[in-house]
């Protein structure tokens, strides 16, 4: 594509002179030039032409002189579009003047169109580059878009609607939420009815971030709802996922999962954690348990693995706190963790809360302490209470 | 995050230093894809000065255990600290590696 450069004076004699020296070049379709003869007129020109990326203007004019118009240039805020101021040879002030006020380069009258040429080229250079930039920036722009559709996404296939509608479904109080961050993570939490007694649910967390994970979340997030609403124990439902997954990960992802088995009308819960962070009961009387560590692996690692299922029960008022490490690895702008001794002391404050005030007591909890540091996981929190 | 490469006998030896969370395992993820080629041999990961590792940086050592299984090879995960040895712990990669 051509080169547009509009020359801006208000003696016609360059006009020729450049039409003249650079026929070749406008013949080849290397250049093509437009002419103005003041800074207004050259102002008319570029609203028509804004393709045009090299300006030579004069800075004696009538009607609008040339540092006027590169100034007002200048505020259109186009970096790839280059002043060439033209003077009086010696008229250093102007010059000056020129220079400082964003011109890209200037020539001196009598034109050493030679000259004029090295510099034209220089210039033409540098707006291409400035070109390429802009477009890989744009390129960024368009990828930012996916990702943050990428998170609205993994928002989306997350449950809102924690009203479980089952038979005895009274005694149970279930809320849970994820608070993306920034970069799309793969946390997610799931629950579903198995039967008209038993409530299955899962927090989890894949590794790495971006579009991948997300993929890989949504992933798994089905098969373990698929796979557990078929009523298999949690220990089998979880190697029967791991085995599908490790044929699904590529580049060695894997993922957390905790997955429990509720019965309402009873209050047990059976369960296997695979690699993820123990959870918590907050007993009706303010006692904080931390589960001890069940040491399976993660899913999504090794094919074949067998996986251990073990069981606790909520009696009434207890409530099963599940988390994802977004809330203990949450950093203030000191890098201090918000940790998993605090959260056990914040838990204990929230005796006698139901499910969605200890989710929401806890994320307050965890804002106040990273105080505007920009959060960099996922904090995710699911609760099942025993009413 | 710094990995150091040493080779003795039959053994690589590499000395991992520092915070290995997700972006130090992006930046060294060409270094140790390389590591794969010597995966037939003995790769022993020092993790002495090892100080935090992100679920990114568990799926560095995973890979390199998978290479190794692959090629007939072993991975030795040695000196690792209390923290890391928690986090290795609670999502079983202990049982995954010969630890020293």
């Amino acid at each position: 594509m051509a080169v547009k450069i509009l020359s801006v004076d208000d003696e016609t004699d360059l006009e020729l002179l450049l039409t003249q020296f650079f026929r070749r070049k406008i013949r080849n379709g290397e250049y093509e030039f437009f002419f103005a003869h003041n800074g207004l007129e050259a102002l008319q020109v570029l609203l028509k032409h804004p393709d045009i990326s090299i300006i030579l203007s004069d800075i004696n004019m009538p009607e609008m002189d040339g540092l006027t118009l590169l100034a007002k240039i200048n505020e259109m805020r186009i970096p790839s579009l280059k002043c060439i101021m033209v003077s009086a040879y010696g008229d250093m002030d102007n010059i000056r003047h020129a220079m400082n006020g964003g011109a890209f380069d200037f020539a001196t009258k009598p034109i050493d169109l030679d000259d004029l040429q090295l510099t034209i080229d220089k210039a033409v250079e540098q707006i291409e580059y400035i070109k390429s930039a802009q477009k890989e920036h744009a390129q960024l722009v368009d990828i930012q878009a996916d990702l943050s559709v990428a998170r609205e996404i993994q928002q989306a296939i997350l449950p809102r609607a924690f009203d479980v509608k089952m038979h005895d479904a009274g005694e149970v109080d279930i809320f849970a939420s994820m608070l993306a961050a920034k970069d799309v993570g793969g946390d997610f939490y799931d629950f579903f009815a198995i039967d008209d007694r038993r409530l299955g649910f899962t927090i989890a967390d894949v590794s790495g971030k971006g579009v991948p994970a997300a993929i890989f979340m949504a992933v798994s997030r089905t098969l373990i709802k698929a796979t557990g609403l078929q009523g298999l124990p949690a220990e089998e439902c979880m190697a029967k996922v791991n085995d599908i997954l490790c044929g699904e990960s590529v580049g060695s992802m894997f993922v957390t999962v905790f997955y429990g088995i509720y019965d309402v009308t009873t209050g047990a819960v059976s369960f296997t954690n695979a690699g993820h962070n123990p959870p918590y009961i907050l007993r009706a009387d303010g006692t904080v348990e931390k589960l001890s560590c069940s040491c399976n692996l993660v899913l999504g690692a090794v094919e074949g693995m067998p996986f251990t299922g073990e069981s606790l029960r909520l009696n009434a008022g207890d409530a099963l706190v599940m988390y994802t490490d977004g809330v203990t690895e949450a950093e203030n702008r000191n890098h201090d963790q918000f940790g998993e001794s605090r959260l056990e002391a914040e838990l204990a404050e929230l005796k006698g809360a139901d499910s969605k005030q200890i989710v929401s007591g806890i994320n307050a909890k965890v804002k106040e302490f990273i105080n505007g540091a920009p959060q960099s996981d996922d904090i995710t929190q699911l609760v099942i209470r025993r009413k | 995050m710094e990995v150091k490469i040493e080779r003795e006998n039959a053994q690589v030896i590499v000395h991992l230093i520092g915070r290995l969370d997700t972006p130090a395992s992006l930046e060294i993820a060409p270094q140790m894809n390389e590591l794969t080629e010597a995966a037939g041999g003995t790769i022993v990961l020092d993790c002495s000065q090892l100080e935090y590792i992100s679920s990114s940086g568990l799926r560095i050592f995973l890979s390199l255990r998978k290479a190794a299984g692959e090629k007939g090879g072993k991975v030795i995960v040695r000196s690792i600290t209390n923290d890391i040895r928690n986090v290795f712990m609670m999502t079983g990669f202990l049982n995954l590696f010969e630890i020293q």
